[in-house]
């Protein structure tokens, strides 16, 4: 039981994060930045899962974005996988525990991810402007991104251990 | 796998898969409840406001009412002498494009920050087609993207993937392109040779040179321009006409009819 719950907030939380991100987040947008639920809940699933299962939940996840968009399928797919790896490798020697790392993890994860975003973008687009109003864009992304880290991290971290996202076996 | 799918989908097709579509027609619902639900707490809000404040309101329309009334009148008084100056000019510009419009609202924007986009309420079934032309009263929005059975995304021309022809309505000499830069109060005019005439405040209008749009759509108005390297160039800022983030309805260009001189003769 535990696990099928587990399983299906992990589905619910992009689909949920991609419905806000649309409609109610649009709305809040600081210079036309937006926070990045979907790789805010990748970010900590990496931090807590091992490297390949994270690549796996952040290409699926992407993959669900690039699906909803209709534009190039696979580009957030990869994106979010290779980010979520880096996250997955690098978890193994911190402390979960602490809140800080969490919100280090999301600000790590919105800078590789908008690397890896531009220079795919940059590959397979006919047109892609680059400027400096660009690397504004990522820097709001990150203040964005790791302010709402701080409350999503807490939840994430306590549903993770205590909560539906705990895995079977844990107490 | 990513880059076999990421080749395989460019923005050239013309249809979104069968997931792609699924995915776009559970969305779609839950979207236009959300957006049916800003408007209805927006109606219902509105009826506590204070009443002094609303009868203010009611005189100040009024007054406006007979003001727009007056213009009205000079605007019907100066259309008719553009009609007659038109036939004299033997070759007309095709400002006076007549369009076949379709109103949709917007139900949603780009979940994430790397695309410009809007989702409105009409897709297929109400004959919207990837390519056409998107505007408000105001000025131009972009063109549709993709297209579902009842949605359809809009990709905004301040999204970093679009360009756009232009000229200047003020001296139509002056070519360049509109390219977006991601944001939705700013486009950049490029590829403006440096002996142009281009000034501060001068407005900005579709070229018609690319197959999408329109030609005389108005886009926005110069601000700050600027040498390029190599100094045969210019570039510069230009507000876009219409508000990005306001934008609630749109209006799609399902076809165009550029006037011909026959027509205008005719009086048609």
């Amino acid at each position: 039981m535990s696990r099928k719950v587990r399983y299906l907030m992990l589905v619910i939380l992009p689909v949920l994060a991609i419905f806000f991100q649309s409609t109610l987040f649009s709305s809040y947008s600081i210079k036309g930045s937006i926070p990045d639920m979907v790789l805010v809940f990748v970010a900590f699933f990496a931090l807590l899962n091992a490297a390949n299962q994270s690549a796996t939940y952040g290409f699926l996840c992407g993959l669900l974005e690039d699906l909803y968009m209709g534009r190039f399928i696979g580009i957030n797919a990869l994106s979010k996988a290779l980010t979520a790896y880096a996250i997955g490798r690098l978890q193994g020697n911190v402390f979960k525990e602490n809140l800080l790392v969490g919100v280090i993890a999301v600000l790590v994860a919105t800078v590789i991810n908008a690397l890896l975003l531009v220079g795919l973008s940059l590959s397979v687009s006919e047109i892609y402007n680059v400027d400096m109003g660009l690397f504004i864009s990522i820097v709001l992304q990150c203040v964005y991104n790791t302010i709402i880290a701080v409350p999503a991290y807490v939840w994430y971290y306590n549903s993770s251990h205590h909560g539906w996202l705990r895995k079977t076996g844990e107490n | 796998m990513s880059f076999i799918t990421i080749n395989l989908t460019t923005n050239d097709r013309e249809q979104i898969t069968g997931i792609e579509k699924l995915i776009r027609n559970l969305y779609t619902p839950l979207q236009s409840g959300v957006s049916e639900f800003r408007v209805n707490l927006g109606d219902f809000t509105t009826i506590f406001q204070n009443k002094n404040t609303l009868n203010t309101k009611i005189k100040m329309l009024e007054e406006e009412n007979r003001r727009i009334s007056l213009e009205n009148q000079v605007l019907r008084e100066n259309e008719a002498e553009l009609k007659r100056l038109r036939n004299i000019v033997a070759f007309v510009e095709s400002s006076l494009d007549t369009y076949d419009l379709l109103p949709a609202r917007v139900i949603s924007r780009s979940p994430n920050n790397w695309y410009q986009t809007l989702i409105i309420d009409k897709g297929s079934n109400a004959g919207v087609k990837m390519g056409m032309t998107v505007i408000t009263p105001k000025g131009l929005v972009g063109s549709v993207g993709s297209v579902s059975d009842n949605s359809a995304h809009i990709n905004l021309i301040t999204d970093r993937e679009m360009a756009v022809g232009a000229i200047l309505q003020e001296n139509r000499d002056t070519n360049g392109i509109i390219e977006g830069r991601g944001d939705r109060t700013f486009l950049r005019l490029m590829n403006v040779p440096y002996y142009s005439a281009v000034k501060n405040k001068n407005r900005v209008i579709t070229s018609g040179l690319s197959l999408t749009f329109p030609k005389g759509i108005f886009i926005g108005t110069i601000g700050e321009i600027t040498r390029e390297r190599g100094g045969l160039l210019l570039s510069a800022s230009v507000k876009p006409a219409v508000d990005f983030d306001k934008l609630e309805e749109v209006l799609i260009i399902t076809d165009y009819h550029p006037v011909t001189e026959s027509q205008e003769e005719t009086g048609e």
